[in-house]
């Protein structure tokens, strides 16, 4: 599984800064799962659709989760914007994954 | 799928799983965001880059692994191959494998035979053995948990050059030679296993034939019977001096000897078939450690 979620961030009034993140999974195992499922709620109801979310299952694409230094999964990185940054583990703590993303969602 | 050698999931098994995640933990730096998902149980796997492999965790490993057809839901694949693929293969495969049980003495196929299904056994145990015109036949291959019963699949050739005879009854997987073959076309994970394990099996014949020209009876017949406990999984188990005999190639009044002496030295009892080992570590002292040498040759280095 190699999914993309999101839709593209531009509107109307001028393109907004898009998140792009890639969760690094271990296929249907509890913590991915669930990481999956947080990731999704944390997107859905923070950053406005203004993401590009990529879950890569490293089971069928390990080479990637080497090639982005990745050491364990589950693992969310953050790719754009800059500084780039990452949360390990399920993704149930939600202030720790938006700290990371950089989003200040939260404050809406 | 991966590219290259790229090994894609875990297949390393018992023990060696266990301290090859240890390996891996303690690379990890102390208080590092990963050591502490680690601690809080949130992590599924490690990713092990000098093995280019993926370990998973123990509670993840249970939860990717499927059942087989038919098969109840918390039974674990109890072979090493089956075991070594990955979620998504294992997955094509599983509705093709079969749960079978194999009584002692059964032949799978003769030599020149087409090979019709290919075996994983579970906990039963098979000799492979070669036919010799007018003379007693040796074996060449002894399979159990850790491999399979038509490897020469993997190599093209659909027609089997050994006797496979069933030495000690007990379940196993089997799938058709079709299915067999498309799923090896489809899984670099079994393909790799494969091509390591008949490298296994040419060492052991190698090794075998060395252990028959230079080692003594008894010797043979104690690293005989501790492989047979490793692939049986048991300290019982059931052997006929006959079948000693033939798959040692000698005569069975050596066996009786050999196994006599063997039971003086109270490492193990033996009546009727019924074979017990009462000391491990005696029996492994009075064996050639030929087979001990094979085992350890399957986990890789
Ligand atoms: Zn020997």
């Amino acid at each position: 599984m190699s999914a993309r979620r999101g839709k593209p961030g531009n509107t109307i009034d001028g393109p907004t800064t898009v998140a792009v993140l890639r969760l690094y999974i271990a296929g249907d195992a509890p913590n991915s799962v669930q990481a999956v499922v947080n990731i999704e709620a944390i997107c859905r109801d923070c950053l406005n659709g203004a993401y590009d979310l990529e879950i890569i299952d490293v089971l069928e694409y390990p080479e990637r989760a080497m090639a982005a230094g990745i050491l364990v999964t589950p693992t969310l990185t953050k790719v754009y914007p800059l500084p780039a940054a990452q949360v390990v583990g399920n993704l149930s703590d939600r202030p720790r994954v938006l700290l990371a993303i950089g989003t200040r969602s939260e404050e809406q | 799928m991966s590219e290259g050698s790229l090994r894609v999931v875990d297949s390393v098994q018992g023990k060696q799983h266990d301290k090859t995640i240890k390996g891996l933990l303690r690379q990890l730096v102390n208080g590092s965001p990963e050591q502490q998902a680690i601690e809080a149980g949130e992590i599924d796997a490690i990713i092990d880059y000098s093995g280019r492999n993926v370990i998973l965790f123990p509670a993840a490993r249970d939860a990717l692994r499927l059942p087989a057809a038919g098969e109840s839901t918390h039974e674990p694949v109890a072979n090493n191959l089956l075991a070594a693929l990955t979620q998504q293969e294992y997955q094509r495969l599983a509705p093709y494998l079969e749960s079978v049980t194999l009584a002692s003495g059964t032949v799978l196929h003769e030599p020149g035979e087409p090979i019709r299904f290919v075996y994983f056994p579970v906990d039963c145990l098979i000799s492979l053995l070669p036919m010799v015109t007018g003379g007693r036949t040796v074996e060449v291959g002894l399979v159990g948990f850790d491999g399979m019963v038509g490897t020469s699949l993997a190599l093209g050739v659909n027609v089997s050059s050994l006797r496979a005879r069933v030495q000690i009854g007990g379940r196993a997987f089997r799938v058709s030679q079709a299915r067999f073959t498309s799923a090896l076309q489809d899984s670099q994970t079994l393909q790799h296993e494969l091509n390591l394990y008949i490298y296994t099996e040419l060492a052991a014949s190698r090794q075998t034939a060395l252990c028959r020209t230079l080692h003594r009876i008894e010797e043979r017949v104690a690293s005989r019977l501790l492989m047979t406990s490793a692939r049986v999984r048991s300290d019982q188990f059931f052997v006929t001096q006959e079948s000693l005999a033939c798959v040692l190639g000698v005569r069975r009044e050596s066996i009786t000897q050999a196994a006599g002496a063997l039971q003086r030295r109270r490492l193990i009892t033996y009546s009727r078939g019924n074979l017990r080992i009462l000391n491990r570590q005696g029996l492994e002292a009075a064996s050639c450690h030929c087979y001990g040498r094979l085992d350890n040759l399957s986990h890789r280095a």
